[in-house]
């Protein structure tokens, strides 16, 4: 079926966009799942509209935005450079292992910054892509690149130090 | 035009491999960077070293049975209103068109429709809603069209 070839390519892109931004596998599942009742639901109408993998990408990006927001009942667009403080990013550097300090200290930076870095780092995604998918221009997403990568560079130089 | 001042903006914000710079810059990044390679080596060099921390981040698998989960969501493909359908994921799955090698296309044609005359049943409920999706699957199998399609997006 075209719809299994659908779910096959695209559904393991929108799921690891959704763990990463939710670290929790069932919150992931559910915003995955949520993403293609969507996608079936829109798919009679679907003629000009957005590449398949970045309209599920911006709907599964704001279905995590909700959830994030109810955890945390602070606007994340107010605080666009307010860390979580749940994670410090020295803390995170206790981590042993790299892989899994890496993923703490990513988890550590504020949301926007994480989705940009989740779309281009991690999922290989283009600028415009990304940017569209997140509902920014261009720059914007460059600037959180920016941002996201100077911080990162910055606390694992002082662990080094350290 | 590329600068120096942009082109350390492009390592800042995407690293240190060209490939992840915007395609639209890269070409004029790469020549700057070929012909002043030391102005560089510091930005790379820290860029690098992010970029191999970021490859040893770990990522779990999708959780086994979602994809049937999610598809047993879908909408049942009904042949009245499945040709629309059907043409709206063939737009998506295919957003160039169907666009097959002559040679390769007419032999996997032929070995597919004869493989499916042989094997298939002769049936309406076989959830394909157009003759290419048919000729596809039954040409190429789930793995070729895979393959297919990712040529496709090259």
């Amino acid at each position: 079926m075209a719809q299994a070839a659908l779910v096959n390519r695209h559904m393991p892109v929108v799921w690891r966009v959704a763990f990463r931004l939710l670290r929790d596998r069932q919150e992931a599942e559910d915003v995955t799942q949520e993403t293609f009742l969507r996608a079936w639901k829109m798919l009679p109408d679907w003629e000009d509209r957005a590449k398949f993998s970045t309209w599920a990408c911006t709907v599964a990006i704001n279905l995590c935005r909700d959830r994030l927001k109810k955890k945390r009942p602070v606007l994340v667009d107010e605080l666009p450079e307010q860390t979580d403080p749940a994670m410090r990013p020295d803390q995170a550097l206790d981590q042993k292992q790299a892989g899994e300090r890496i993923t703490a200290l990513v988890d550590s930076l504020p949301d926007r910054q994480r989705e940009a870095l989740t779309l281009c780092a991690f999922e290989g995604m283009g600028n415009m892509e990304a940017a569209e998918a997140m509902g920014i221009s261009v720059e914007a997403l460059e600037s959180l690149l920016g941002r996201a990568r100077r911080k990162l560079r910055q606390t694992l130089a002082e662990a080094q130090e350290a | 035009m590329m600068t120096d001042e942009r082109l350390l903006e492009l390592i800042d914000a995407y690293g240190a491999d060209p490939m992840s710079w915007p395609e639209a810059e890269r070409e004029a990044a790469l020549a700057r960077l070929k012909a002043y390679p030391a102005r560089f080596e510091g930005a790379l060099e820290a860029a690098r070293q992010l970029d191999h921390a970021f490859a040893a981040d770990t990522m779990p698998d999708a959780p086994s049975g979602l994809a049937e989960r999610i598809l047993a969501d879908a909408p049942a493909q009904s042949p009245a209103r499945g040709a629309g359908l059907g043409a709206r994921l063939k737009t998506i799955l295919f957003p160039n068109g169907l666009r097959w090698p002559a040679g390769a296309t007419l032999a996997a044609l032929m070995m597919g429709l004869m493989a499916g005359v042989a094997t298939a049943p002769a049936t309406a409920d076989d959830g394909f809603q157009t003759d290419e999706e048919a000729v596809v699957y039954s040409a190429l199998g789930y793995d070729g069209l895979e393959a297919y399609m990712q040529e496709v997006d090259g």
